[in-house]
């Protein structure tokens, strides 16, 4: 709401390259609802070599742990035996989800941060903490004590490691009502069909997917815009824009030919944005209105 | 016997003597005299992160000026070549350090990596290189330097000392655990008889804090918690003394110093878990926060919390920037802070009153400010499990790549990032752990702008007329002169100089990749340099002669 807000709109360069577009606001991309391929979905981590390998992972969880330093990736099977051994062994302490109850939090807890194969939980779950109140469990396997500490690694995984988080769940809203503002107030039906373009689009991509796309597709989605640049002396070149910056634009024609023209005094420069209505959009959306759309396109099947 | 007039061959001697005598000097005399960290914007040395202690980042310096800046030529190049090429997470290597210039020598850095080289050739020196154990490598920001020491911060939590003359280092102390998900970015800085360094870390939920250590030992001096004690004055904003203790707000980066005041001036990052607040419900003092500490004691002097009860990821951590100017006729020392929460504050310095609370980008989560001029989150707009829509960028309206001040022009200059984003509540629990929640960017784009000191109006812009900057990832440092110029970049690898005074561009270079840290000036050899990082080259200019 502050007094940058007439930035978004007064800036030279965006008036001059968009001005043209405001009445062709409506003339949406067929290409906004091109499918990405559809990014894995995050399968159990895994680790050992029996297991599927690492490009079945989500991707961005894999380099987000990476970044993160986390060190290598937790092994599901190992985990899931674990886990039974921790719920009845563990957690009444620790809780079920090993974030704390009576005991302490595991997920913060250096024993677990500083272990690499359970060679230092397994210790502590064998032995105890008996001047801390925690039993010892001596009757406890090798193997079981390596599926806990595993059980651990994931927890702290699937906390630590933000790439593995996703939408809970993005159909929260009212289809009728979006689909009342789908062809009302929305403008929608403008340029998009649920029978033409649209038809099918929730089997193709998932609801969180289909959220952010109709409100802005991400850059890959998108087919780079058309230029057209206005010389000083009335010449026009259009093309498909290739570069654009305060200095040059660069751009090929329809017969292919490539140019690339110095921004001097007199040029005029007009991007075509086709996703300047959506854009707009973005100030005018309620959440309410947002999720109603969004229950509506996932009616989409 | 002496001759009473020298002989061509007793001067060339003489010559060579004095000379030789020079050199030697020079050689002797590589290191930083603390002094120079006194003065207000020295010319000759660029001896810390932000070339003074106030953060302004402008030089009085004026041989490039208006008139003749196009003809701001190349001087040197230097490329970072490192073993393997990538770094580990994050792909290429990325200057984001700001070098010292002292005695003709840069030392600049990358994580894991310290360089010395050449001012006047771009040579290489040495190469300081660290193996880490962990810890993330998403920037390091410089070094510190007292007499012949540099002091480095590994990401792993190594406080490093090396000799600025060899590289070799001279000890290390580990200020934070990386298996705990600390890391460690910051240019440590010299004030005095101390070391000041800061932490970083938001993956697992830890209590941030800010240092000092004995410049000689390496030993810790003071430690000030980013959160209050149990019973102490500010624990009240938090639930429980454990949402408290790991409440988070890091110190990732450098902070700026008053030596009259003997304050220092640091930004803190934000609470954790960082986007799910359900947990910490309060303001999570002195999360987000500007906090003004004696530099002697480590106590705190006073704050001011940027964003109360952040949920966004939206450290406050960036630059406080430190300058004297009247407001309403009467001289003030003020400081000021483009905040990656979209707000421009103006403070005064002495006791953290606020003078202007203005955003300087659109946005939609807070519902105006409160008596002290601390924003007021809006409820409504944290993140959802649905998704909550924001009128600005999900990374914020800037982030920590320095600003500057110019008091020529009376302006301050930011590089912002306009946009819109998703945030989602992904962690539901009543005791949520992490992030809890993620952000989704719509349409971004970046704008350089100049606000008026003493309104926050915006006095020009200039948005980058690439398009759309796909997720709005950093844009880069400002740097002012008396020259009346602004050097800064554009997101494609341009680096651009400005008229400070309304925003015209005056000339540009293509480097390779974007500027990725805050430009620098000095005078060597009587000539005026102009040092940027585009990527993993260093690039010189001055003017052709």
């Amino acid at each position: 709401m502050g007094p940058a807000r007439e930035n978004r709109n007064t800036p030279q360069a965006v008036l001059r390259t968009r001005r043209n577009y405001r009445r062709r606001r409506c003339c949406l991309a067929l290409t906004l609802f091109l499918i990405i391929p559809c990014i894995a979905r995050s399968q159990e981590p895994q680790a050992s070599p029996s297991n599927p390998p690492p490009q079945q992972e989500d991707s961005r969880a894999i380099r987000t742990r990476e970044f993160l330093g986390l060190g290598r990736i937790p092994d599901a099977k190992m985990a899931a035996e674990g886990s039974k051994i921790f719920a009845s062994t563990c957690g009444f302490c620790h809780g079920a989800d090993a974030r704390g109850a009576s005991g302490p939090d595991l997920l913060r807890s250096p024993v677990i941060l500083d272990d690499n194969q359970g060679e230092l939980v397994g210790a502590t779950v064998r032995n105890g903490r008996p001047a801390k109140g925690m039993p010892a469990f001596p009757s406890l396997t090798e193997e079981q004590l390596r599926d806990i500490a595993e059980y651990l690694h994931l927890q702290v995984e699937l906390s630590a490691n933000r790439g593995t988080y996703k939408p809970l769940n993005v159909v929260t809203g009212d289809a009728k009502a979006g689909e009342a503002y789908f062809n009302g107030p929305g403008q929608c039906n403008t340029c998009h069909s649920v029978t033409g373009d649209l038809a099918h689009i929730s089997s193709k991509i998932s609801p969180p997917e289909l959220q952010q796309t109709f409100l802005y597709p991400v850059a890959p989605q998108r087919s780079a815009p058309g230029v057209t640049v206005i010389f000083a002396d009335g010449r026009k070149i259009t093309g498909t824009l290739k570069h654009l910056d305060d200095f040059y634009v660069s751009l090929d024609d329809a017969a292919g030919d490539y140019h690339s023209i110095p921004l001097q005094k007199g040029i005029q420069v007009q991007v075509e944005d086709k996703l300047l209505f959506h854009r707009q959009m973005l100030d005018k959306y309620t959440n309410r209105q947002m999720h109603d759309l969004t229950a509506y396109l996932v009616t989409l099947k | 016997m002496t001759p009473r007039k020298c002989q061509p061959g007793c001067l060339l001697l003489l010559c060579w003597c004095l000379c030789a005598t020079s050199l030697a000097g020079v050689a002797s005399a590589q290191g930083l005299d603390p002094q120079k960290l006194l003065q207000s914007d020295p010319t000759d040395t660029w001896p810390t992160y932000n070339g003074d202690y106030s953060g302004r980042r402008f030089s009085p310096l004026t041989q490039i000026e208006l008139s003749n800046v196009h003809a701001l030529s190349l001087a040197w190049m230097f490329r970072v070549r490192i073993g393997g090429g990538a770094m580990r997470g994050v792909g290429e290597p990325d200057i984001k350090s700001t070098p010292l210039m002292v005695n003709g020598i840069l030392y600049f850095t990358i994580p894991d990596h310290v360089f010395a080289l050449d001012a006047r050739t771009g040579l290489e020196l040495w190469h300081y290189d660290w193996v880490d154990s962990g810890g993330h490598l998403i920037g390091n920001r410089g070094v510190g330097m007292k007499g012949n020491w540099l002091y480095f911060l590994a990401p792993d939590g190594w406080f490093i000392s090396l000799d600025a003359q060899t590289g070799k280092e001279r000890w290390r102390k580990k200020i934070a655990d990386e298996k705990m998900q600390y890391f460690t970015t910051g240019a440590p800085m010299v004030v005095g008889n101390h070391v000041i360094v800061g932490v970083g870390g938001d993956a697992i939920d830890l209590p941030g804090y800010l240092e000092a250590h004995d410049p000689e030992t390496g030993e810790l001096q003071w430690r000030w918690n980013s959160e209050p004690r149990k019973g102490e004055p500010g624990s009240e904003t938090w639930p429980n003394e454990t949402a408290m203790v790991h409440g988070g707000g890091m110190t990732w980066l450098p902070g700026t110093y008053d030596k009259d005041l003997n304050l220092l001036y640091w930004g803190t990052g934000n609470a954790n878990p960082v986007m799910a607040g359900q947990g910490r419900n309060g303001a999570d003092l002195w999360t987000c926060s500007i906090v003004a500490i004696n530099a002697d004691t480590g106590k705190l002097a006073w704050y001011f919390q940027g964003s109360p009860h952040d949920t966004h990821d939206w450290d406050n951590t960036e630059t406080p920037v430190l300058f004297d100017a009247e407001i309403d006729g009467k001289p003030r020392k003020l400081l000021a802070q483009a905040s990656r929460n979209g707000y421009f504050f103006v403070l005064d310095r002495t006791n953290g009153a606020s003078i202007v609370s203005k955003p300087f980008v659109p946005l939609n989560w807070s519902k105006g400010i409160d008596a002290k001029g601390q924003p007021i989150p809006d409820k409504q707009r944290e993140p959802t499990i649905d998704g909550n829509l924001l009128t600005i960028n999900g990374g914020g309206g800037t982030n920590w790549m320095p600003p500057s001040y110019s008091p020529q022009t009376g302006l301050f200059y930011v590089n912002a990032v306009l946009g819109y984003s998703l945030t989602y509540l992904t962690d539901t629990s009543e005791h949520p752990e992490g992030y809890g929640g993620s952000i989704r960017n719509l349409w971004s784009q970046h704008v350089l702008e100049a606000l008026d000191h003493k309104t926050g109006e915006v006095k020009w812009s200039h948005p980058y007329s690439n398009a759309d900057a796909g997720g709005g990832g950093g844009s880069p440092g400002v740097l002012t002169t008396a020259g009346g110029l602004l050097f800064s970049g554009d997101p494609v690898g341009n680096l651009i100089a400005f008229n400070a005074a309304n925003g015209e561009i005056l000339w540009h270079f293509p480097m390779l990749r974007a500027l990725g840290n805050g430009p620098e000036t000095y005078l060597l050899d009587d000539r005026q340099y102009v040092i940027a990082g585009g990527g993993d080259t260093l690039y010189a200019f001055t003017l052709v002669h």
